[in-house]
């Protein structure tokens, strides 16, 4: 039976008082940095950006939506629109497919072997993008291409990999599979480990083949790994800029050119700092609404979980 | 702090004495003193910034000025780069190098140079009418034409694959130390349409750029024009549709496109170099440094080399150009100081230094400098350049022109030429859809 | 029907089990060696071209091995001027992101995964949400704000390399503290109260029991920070203009690409140098390194 005496009690109270506020400033002042950071150097870009976004050309002037509808009527922008959306997802879906596929190879094989191999496997998403990207300029360069050597030498000819559009595109996608690949399989293959063998024995025991395992038991249990890394792959290749720049700078004929380079090209190229801000802000709702859909997947999942 | 290396990179700050040099009014023999930051085009040709160096350093020790001296290249449109984010931020270096169409552009931040220019003048007679277009606003020259860097893209071509192939001869018709000859005359896009076929048979197309920079850009722009294919007038009026030469050089270009690699649409300013070096290309446009490298890698086909003038079209012979033009800006903290250097790079001694060391590939503004002996002299074969800085027979011609500057420069910015081209030809469209959705770009191009 | 005929039955299966496991292993190393091959050929390339001379390069006979080797692109680049300082801007800024990082990201992770406050499960979200709003956004206000301030105070924030240390904590602490907020809130609660209950403060369990443990997670954002401020692009292309200010991605790519002239065996040795400290670094610490990344991914 407790009965405390009065100044005890309040004594205690006030203490647990002085105590959950003490921590809760100390927690706040913990994340302060980070919320100066976003604050000061994310978040108000981004709205300084809505507000160049209003300006002319020279940005002395008002123009509410002008450039965004000088944008919806030029057909380049719609180009670049579906480029864009055509390059990430294509892009996502290999790389997210290549490295599942992967990482059930490299899991089947002994595990004291896997370290070696997963290592070799994961320097494509190491080396600078810029820096590999050069390689494969170079692998591709209209007179000194080595694939075309080789295609030469067997009489097949030569591929005008970055000249022709669809060969452009598809050899800007090609590098960024290239490069971001590993990073699914190591999401992956980490993923694979934490699923319990006997879910898989017990399909075994009920028959199924090996692609029945994969769709009934795997592909379930990594949902959310999947939702998570085909989310952040989505947004970090759709504001993907170092491969298109340095590889065909969005040529052929603007045929390669995505949201990023586009900015560059008009806003910084061009002088037009106002349209490079409108065309950036473009990305925004298309990342917004995929996300929203990713994330609500998630939490959905989440809480029939 | 960190990590600055010695050296020329030294920067000491005498304000004091900045202030006093600002205070004199431009004389050539000024004190000039303080602290200047200068950026110039960075040279293609090896070797060829050291003589640009060494004359600002000589200039830098006689008047006691401490100066730091960047050399930014064309590559990625760096320079042009840089020229966008220093008019933006007003601060930087404090005279930069300009390509082309961009100091009429960034006029209004640039320091009217007009006293330089009369002083030079006097002395070596007027600057040539292409450079007086692009360096010059409201009657002011507020932009100097700088004395490297200034190319023109005549036709680089292999005496043997021609002479056998096509039965042409461009040394006989282009002799060193002569003028051409009157067989020159019959040398016309016509006449490179007939030819292209038949080199192409011998192995060794022509491989003219249709790509989206400048050494692209800059040839199709003399095309055009040669044409009288303009497609924006003096005034800004839009002639994409109403003038019939533009269909003309379409669909000459429709017919050329058939006689050149199909890569030749995703040509930087690189490709073409080393198209010819390796021995592919029979014929380039592009100033010397192809011819140079190739003396240092395929010797070979260096020697097969010669430089000679633009076929010449119905409104007459235009020879491609691209100047890189100096600028003052207007936020610099030593403008006495620039000027006097400015002012001293185009002394004649001095050019001729900058051509000897780029093997003749600068050309300078000024008429009475064309004459030097490098041109003469490089070799192999001997002779060899004699015909790239532009004489008598030919007009130096920026790509874009006779547009107003804003819509010029986008023209350049957005490589419209070689996108009509490319969009007619690879991109299966026809002429007349072609035509409107150049039309349709260029409205957009007079944004303010 | 019988006994035995059930006892038969898992006899065989499990020696058709070890057979198929045989046969998916075979088929997982063909497969491998494939996919090796084709990731690491860029890489393989590179180290080719960077040990040929021009003019083999020119020639072009055999472009996937080198005839002639010659060290003087490695010797050429390690002694020009332009590439030392390439690489020492590269390794100041990259240095000084990572602490910039990890002065913010790990106080900010250990406050949002353990410490309840006002706001935190939305900053917490929040964090990952600015992932939408990538680089290639933000540099064109960014230039505009920085231009804006160089102009009004005469500080100058463009052209200098140090200024990348501004913007770089950008790309990296929302990743980093996503990273080290999975990481932490993996550690069990009763590590802290134990401490709290011998009469320990906050920080004082932040710094000798928490960072210890954690440390695996830290050295992965670590590790991540550096790769990601060695590697960036766009920022210093629109940042840094002089040749003494860039960093080494920028550098390579606009300097000793000159247009015109054939570089490419010193522009391959300098990619190569250039793409050499992340991978020493992911050589050495590649456990870390991949146990920082995916522990976000199996906890969440």
């Amino acid at each position: 039976m407790a009965i405390a005496l009065p100044g005890q009690r309040a004594a205690r109270r006030g203490g647990l008082r002085r105590l959950a506020r003490r921590k809760s400033t100390v927690a706040f002042l913990l994340a302060l940095p980070l919320i100066l950071l976003i604050a000061s150097l994310v978040v108000y870009p981004a709205l300084f950006s809505l507000h160049l976004a209003t300006l002319n050309k020279s940005m002395e002037h008002f123009v509410g939506l002008g450039n965004f509808e000088f944008l919806f009527k030029r057909e380049l922008f719609w180009m670049v629109v579906k480029q864009s959306c055509i390059f990430a997802i294509t892009a996502v879906i290999f790389k997210a497919f290549t490295g599942f596929v992967l990482a059930h190879f490299v899991h089947n094989i002994p595990t004291k072997k896997q370290r070696k191999w997963r290592g070799m496997l994961l320097i494509p998403w190491v080396i600078p993008p810029a820096m590999s990207t050069l390689a494969w300029f170079w692998l591709f360069d209209p007179s000194y291409s080595a694939f075309n050597w080789i295609l030469r030498a067997v009489h097949i000819g030569d591929v005008n990999w970055l000249g022709e559009p669809n060969w452009a595109r598809a050899s800007v996608i090609l590098v960024n599979v290239w490069y971001g690949a590993p990073f699914f399989l190591i999401m992956y293959l980490a993923a694979l480990k934490s699923v319990p063998e006997q879910l898989y024995e017990a399909a075994a025991i009920d028959g199924a083949n090996w692609w029945q395992k994969i769709w009934y038991v795997t592909l379930p249990m990594m949902r959310n790994i999947i939702s998570i890394t085909v989310l952040f792959s989505l947004i970090v290749t759709f504001a993907n800029f170092d491969i298109v720049r340095i590889l065909t700078a969005g040529g052929p004929i603007d045929q390669t050119h995505i949201f990023a380079t586009w900015a560059f090209k008009l806003g910084i190229e061009g002088n037009d700092i106002p349209l490079g801000a409108s065309v950036s802000l473009f990305m925004f709702p298309i990342l917004g609404v995929a996300a929203w859909f990713i994330l609500r997947d998630i939490s959905q999942r989440g809480n029939e979980a | 702090m960190p990590k600055q290396s010695s050296g020329r990179r030294k920067f000491l700050q005498t304000a004091g004495a900045a202030s006093v040099g600002l205070a004199f009014p431009y004389i050539r023999t000024s004190y000039a003193a303080g602290s200047l930051s200068v950026a110039f085009w960075d040279h293609w040709v090896p070797g060829a910034n050291s003589a640009l160096t060494e004359v600002c350093q000589q200039w830098a020790k006689r008047e006691r000025v401490d100066i730091k001296i960047d050399y930014i290249n064309t590559q990625g449109n760096k320079l042009q780069l840089a020229g966008t984010t220093e008019a933006q931020a007003k601060a930087g270096h404090d005279v930069l190098a300009f390509v082309a169409w961009d100091p009429l552009e960034k006029a209004s931040s640039l320091e009217p140079l007009d006293d330089v220019v009369a002083s030079l003048e006097k002395q070596y007679g007027k600057i040539v009418p292409a450079m007086e277009y692009l360096g010059k606003k409201n009657g002011h020259w507020i932009a100097l034409p700088s004395p490297t860097g200034t190319q023109v893209k005549p036709p680089c071509a292999r005496l043997s694959v021609w002479k056998q192939a096509a039965g042409i001869d461009f040394q006989a018709m282009y002799p060193a130390g002569q003028k051409p000859t009157a067989e020159a005359d019959n040398w016309t896009w016509d006449a490179l349409l007939k030819a292209a076929p038949k080199v192409q048979q011998a192995g060794h197309p022509i491989g003219l750029g249709l790509g989206q920079t400048t050494d692209s850009i800059d040839w199709v722009g003399a095309l055009f024009h040669s044409f009288g294919a303009d497609l924006v007038d003096a005034k800004g009026n839009i002639l994409v549709k109403s003038n019939p030469a533009v269909t003309q050089v379409l669909e000459y270009m429709q017919q050329l496109v058939k006689h050149m690699p199909p890569d030749v649409f995703a040509w930087d300013d690189a490709s073409n170099n080393k198209y010819l070096i390796s021995g592919q290309g029979s014929m380039i446009m592009n100033p010397p440094s192809a011819w140079s490298v190739a003396k240092r890698d395929n010797p070979k086909v260096a020697e097969d080399c010669w430089t000679f003038s633009m076929p010449k079209g119905p409104k007459g012979r235009f020879i491609p150009y691209l100047p890189i033009i100096l600028g003052l800006w207007k936020f610099s903290k030593n403008k006495s100081a620039a000027k006097s250097l400015l002012h001293e790079l185009w002394q004649r001694d001095n050019v001729e230094k900058y051509d000897i060391a780029s093997n003749g590939y600068d050309i300078p503004s000024f008429q009475s400098m064309r004459d030097f002996k490098i041109w003469s002299e490089v070799s192999p074969p001997k002779g060899t350049v004699y015909h790239y800085p532009p004489r008598d027979d030919q007009t130096t011609w920026v790509s874009g022109a006779p547009a107003p500057a804003n819509v010029a420069n986008q023209m350049y910015v957005q490589s419209i030429m070689t996108k009509m081209i490319a969009k007619c030809t690879q991109g299966g469209e026809t002429i007349p859809k072609t035509l409107d959705w150049a039309a349709s770009e260029i409205e957009g191009y007079a944004r303010t | 029907m019988s006994a035995a005929a059930v006892a038969a039955r898992p006899a065989k299966r499990s020696r058709s089990i070890s057979k198929d496991r045989k046969k998916a292993m075979y088929w997982s190393y063909f497969f491998l060696i494939l996919f090796v091959v084709f990731f690491l050929t860029p890489p393989f390339y590179m180290l080719v071209m960077s040990l040929k001379t021009s003019g083999e390069i020119a020639e072009a006979k055999f472009p996937w091995w080198v005839f002639h080797p010659t060290l003087e692109n490695y010797r050429s680049l390690l002694t020009s001027e332009n590439f030392q300082n390439f690489f020492i801007n590269s390794a100041l800024v990259s240095a000084a992101t990572v602490v910039v990082t990890m002065l913010i990201s790990v106080p900010a992770a250990f406050s949002l995964s353990r410490m309840k406050f006002w706001g935190s499960a939305t900053l917490a979200t929040g964090v990952f949400l600015t992932y939408l709003i990538p680089e290639t956004l933000l540099f064109i206000p960014l230039f505009k704000i920085f231009s804006w301030v160089t102009e009004v105070t005469g500080i100058e924030l463009i052209n200098h390399w140090w200024v990348l240390i501004l913007i770089y904590p950008t790309l990296t602490v929302p990743f980093c503290t996503w990273i080290m907020i999975g990481y932490f809130a993996s550690i069990p609660k009763e590590l802290d109260e134990a401490a709290l209950i011998d009469g320990a403060g906050w920080l004082q369990v932040l710094l000798r029991i928490f960072i210890p443990v954690a440390l695996p997670g830290i050295i992965a954002a670590t590790i991540f920070a550096f790769t990601v401020s060695w590697a960036d692009f766009l920022y210093p292309i629109v940042f840094t203009t002089s040749a003494d200010q860039l960093v080494l991605p920028a550098g390579i790519v606009t300097t000793l690409i000159k247009g015109d002239v054939f570089e490419w065996g010193r522009i391959m040795t300098a990619a190569l140098l250039g793409a050499l400290p992340p991978l020493l670094i992911y050589a050495f610490l590649m456990d870390y390194y991949i146990a920082g990344l995916t522990a976000g991914a199996t906890k969440g």
